[in-house]
């Protein structure tokens, strides 16, 4: 143990078990079965690794049950010989056919007699055992490998399937020595010829790792005199010295570099084996392998290069791998992250230079697989070729009692826990899965999650500050985009705002509200940054996001949402000091909270728009969102109905209106932006409909086109059953906001519902300031601000208007 | 001895904790709990979908103490977790007959 030679240490002690184990069998046992008995060891023991308080798996070896039940006596003395020589004996009586049966339920008397070593006894016997276990092993190959690789991934999954653990278990965690073994085994079971069991020959990489871990067992052991294997902070702090060094934080990452090397080897030959053994996989990795383009193959599941020198003559082919990755899901084979190995210095010196990458690697973040690219990246090393900035986080240990997992893996945790809101269709997650699929650029906010916690590896400098000031060297070098870079550090800076607030603020004083507002500003920050929230807190640990959490900062992203879009006049944009004078003029005397809800590509959009509809007072923009449509329109002058005008011209097109919103500024400019569903895909199959209702709802602005006279063509909607009909509910609230009624209409939604309330607004003197409207099956809940004369609605006037609007609610299309 | 259960605003938890640490006590179970008195819940409405909440996010505190140390822990614990404002929560006070440590089969007041 003094040299630290722990495979020596393991074989001493084998050594010193083994003659005990003998001279007790020789003086108990074979008294009593001279013949039909042999004693092996297996297991750990047989391979001759028997750390210092591990088990002694010992098997005794009977030709037939009745003399083994006749030498019951025999073998309680011998056991009891081994206990009084401290030796734990975990021992097994077999006979050589029930050694070769395949038992479902106990994989691991099959697996330990890979490793069996004749020790005393009958050697007859054993070379009937000897005879019959190579068979035994080609004939059930596949179903020996489907037992151990459920055992190895019940295993894994009780470890959250990673080796990152801060506190790991050397012998059970990924990427332990449980996982060198299981290498050992398949390497056996795919050598074993019906003539002879097959031996394993690890890589000279795997055998370095296995002799780390085995010394640190050895230390675990010994240092607390039992079969411990948990690599607690103290017994860190203690092995850290041991080995001579100051740090135990830096120690770790070598352990960390061990068992990635073991759990990456054991994660590859598993899923070799299991694809083998499913001819239904087979036939699916044979259609995936149509997914090959002109870079890259598919073979029996994996990416390959097509040609390997093109990343000498084109490094970006390295990206493309990863948006293949991100968007089919395949993992690269192994030939290729060697040949990327094999340039890592080339790579690293064409990604330390600016280059406009952005685009690329915006893609691989907004893509379908982005975690699984990503961890990939990771595992192979590229993501620090990319983000040298990330170095100093690898494998690097926080100690903290919450946190479970080092600081990468914790961003990848957090990676994949954002990815997976995709798929929630449950409360309380499924209103985060509808924020992220509201996002218009996934990337930002994947780069925000990649590099939140980047300084956590700077010394004598806050986490926050680092990790700003390694995200702006690293932005300006893939060159992103300064709006976008704008949002990233944002997020950075403000990453702990939320949970901060969830912890030290009273979330229902508005006070609370309001200061929160002020700091974020804008609608599309505050999505970001409360996913940016979830996915950094649920990625400390399992088990940290409880439901109560997410209701907790769902609620308050609800109210800082509603604070951000309630006010609607009170506070108007003031010309900004510097800036394009078309945008300032453009911006002067909106309400604020047209910036807060516009993000800057937007803000750019409609400028343009704007200077398109000088010539004729009007012009009208339709564009393809992700899962919608949006209509723009800037009008120099208002009129009475202009809003129901284009909600009409949309209802005549068969579009489903989703929400709406109205601005006016000082100059009497309107914006009107309309988001819609084409539930019968008429815009998308046929393009030129696009450009006629652009031109449509100009001419109707423009009154060259009746409105109405485009409604009586629209088409007739199939009633809903007598018993889905909704009841018609017309609601006012003066107190929502500060300068306008709010009314909320629930009512049984039908084609052009919104041009009739619309109307109905108009004709009664009134204003529409913003419109949110949402539709369920056949029921439309539609809310509106609306102002009379610049000023809240009366109690007479509401009186007058709710008949409106009920008729208009219950008149039959 | 009593148990005392004190339901408070989540954001006062460390601040109730750290008092309680300062007299002594630091054995409790804290459980996350929702639910409303006087505060009443209200709706928000998020693009024209109304959203109740409700049921409050709020903080369940429980510990046994002794008879003799009751209305200190009380009063601190009130202390602490006091706004002046609806919602600060409720304390209850429950006696208890036994308490055992499963480990040592300790009983009474030795057990807390």
């Amino acid at each position: 143990m003094a040299t630290g030679d722990a495979v020596r240490a393991l074989a001493q002690r084998t050594a010193e078990v083994d003659r005990v184990v003998t001279e007790a069998a020789e003086g108990l046992l074979f008294p009593a079965a001279a013949t039909g008995l042999a004693v092996l060891a297996v297991g750990g023991y047989g391979r001759r690794q028997l750390f210092p308080y591990s088990d002694v798996d010992v098997l005794l070896l009977f030709d037939s049950e009745k003399l083994a039940l006749a030498s019951k006596d025999a073998i309680a003395a011998f056991l009891q010989r081994l206990w009084d020589n401290r030796i734990r004996v975990s021992h097994s009586v077999r006979t050589p056919m029930e050694c070769t049966e395949v038992h479902d339920r106990n994989t691991e008397l099959n697996i330990s007699l890979l490793d069996q070593r004749y020790l005393r006894g009958d050697r007859g016997l054993y070379a009937k055992l000897l005879d019959k276990l190579p068979r035994f092993v080609t004939g059930n190959r596949d179903a020996l490998i489907r037992n151990l690789s459920q055992l190895t991934r019940e295993r894994h999954s009780k470890y959250a399937d990673t080796f990152y653990h801060l506190e790991p278990n050397v012998k059970e965690t990924p990427g332990g020595l449980r996982d060198y073994q299981l290498l050992c085994w398949l390497e056996q079971m795919r050598t074993t010829q019906p003539s002879r069991l097959g031996t394993a020959d690890p890589s000279p990489e795997l055998q370095q790792a296995f002799r780390f871990l085995a010394r640190l067992r050895c230390y675990l052991h010994c240092g607390s005199g039992r079969d411990n294997n948990v690599l607690s902070f103290d017994a860190q702090d203690a092995a850290a010295a041991q080995w001579k060094l100051a740090d135990a934080g830096h120690w770790m990452r070598e352990y960390y570099r061990h068992a990635r090397a073991i759990y990456r080897a054991a994660m590859r030959q598993l899923e070799a084996n299991e694809a083998h053994s499913s001819s239904l996989f087979s036939q699916f990795r044979d259609w995936r392998s149509r997914l090959a383009n002109a870079d890259f193959s598919v073979h029996r599941e994996r990416a390959h290069f097509r040609t390997p020198q093109a990343l000498d003559a084109e490094p970006e082919v390295l990206l493309r791998l990863f948006e293949f990755v991100a968007r089919h899901g395949i993992r690269i084979s192994q030939e290729a992250e060697q040949q990327i190995d094999a340039r890592r210095a080339k790579l690293r010196a064409w990604f330390a230079e600016p280059r406009p990458i952005w685009p690329q690697l915006s893609a691989i973040f907004s893509l379908p697989h982005a975690p699984v690219a990503i961890r990939a990246m990771h595992e192979i090393g590229v993501l620090t070729i990319v983000f040298p900035e990330m170095e100093k986080i690898e494998c690097l240990v926080v100690r903290d009692f919450f946190h479970r997992y080092t600081v990468d893996e914790h961003t990848l945790v957090a990676l994949q826990n954002l990815w997976s809101l995709r798929g929630a269709q449950e409360l309380p997650l499924k209103p985060y899965g509808d924020l992220l699929r509201e996002m218009q650029q996934p990337g930002v906010l994947v780069l925000a999650v990649l590099l939140h916690d980047a300084g956590k590896g700077t010394a004598g400098e806050g986490h926050v500050d680092a990790s700003i000031r390694l995200a702006t060297a690293a932005m300006a070098r893939i060159q992103t985009p300064p709006p976008q870079q704008e949002i990233i550090l944002y997020l950075i800076r403000r990453h702990l705002e939320l949970s901060s607030v969830m912890r030290s603020r009273d979330l229902f004083d508005p006070q609370t509200l309001r200061d929160i507002a002020h700091r974020v500003e804008t609608v599309e920050r505050l999505k970001a940054l409360t996913l940016l929230t979830y996915a950094d807190i649920s990625a400390v640990n399992p088990h940290v996001m409880t439901p109560w959490r997410a209701e907790q900062l769902w609620q308050l992203y609800l109210m800082v949402y509603n604070e951000l879009t309630r006010e609607l006049e009170s506070e108007r944009i003031e010309v900004e000091a510097s800036g394009p004078p078309k945008r300032l003029e453009f911006l002067e005397g909106f309400p604020t909270r047209y910036l807060r809800t516009h993000t800057e590509t937007e803000i750019d959009e409609h400028v343009a728009l704007e200077e398109r509809s000088r010539k004729r007072g009007v012009a009208v923009e339709v564009r393809k969102l992700e899962s919608a449509y949006q209509l723009t329109l800037v009008a120099h002058t208002d009129r009475p109905g202009l809003f129901a005008a284009v909600a009409g011209t949309l209802s005549s097109f068969g579009m489903n209106i989703l929400r709406a919103e109205a601005f006016a500024n000082r100059r009497g400019l309107i914006l009107d932006t309309f988001t819609f569903a084409d539930p019968t895909r008429t815009l998308e199959l046929n393009p030129t409909e696009v450009d006629r209702l652009r031109a449509t709802t100009e001419r109707v602005i423009t009154r060259k086109t009746d409105v109405r006279e485009l409604l009586r063509n629209r088409p007739k909607p199939t009633p809903p059953s007598r018993n889905a009909h909704i009841q018609t509910r017309v609601a006012f609230d003066g107190a929502a906001s500060g300068t306008a009624t709010l009314v909320e209409i629930v009512a049984e939604d039908r084609p052009g519902l919104l041009y009739d309330l619309a109307s109905a607004f108009s004709t009664n003197g009134c204003n529409i300031e913003v419109v949110l409207i949402d539709t369920q099956a056949h029921k439309a809940i539609d809310v509106f601000y609306v102002t009379a004369a610049g000023a809240k609605i009366d109690a007479a006037h509401q009186q007058v208007l709710e008949e409106g609007l009920r008729r208009a609610c219950e008149a039959q299309p | 001895m009593k148990k005392i259960e004190a339901i408070i605003q989540p954001f006062k938890l460390d601040e109730v904790k750290e008092a309680l640490k300062g007299i002594g006590i630091d054995g409790m179970t804290i459980s996350e709990v929702r639910g409303h008195g006087r505060q009443k819940g209200h709706k928000e409405v998020y693009r024209g979908q109304e959203y109740n909440v409700d049921l409050l996010p709020k903080v369940k505190l429980e510990m046994v103490v002794s008879n003799t140390r009751a209305d200190e822990v009380i009063k601190t614990l009130a202390g602490a977790a006091r706004t002046g404002k609806i919602g600060d929560g409720k304390i209850f006070v429950y006696d208890v007959m036994e308490a055992v440590r499963i480990r040592n089969d300790d009983r009474g007041e030795s057990a807390l």
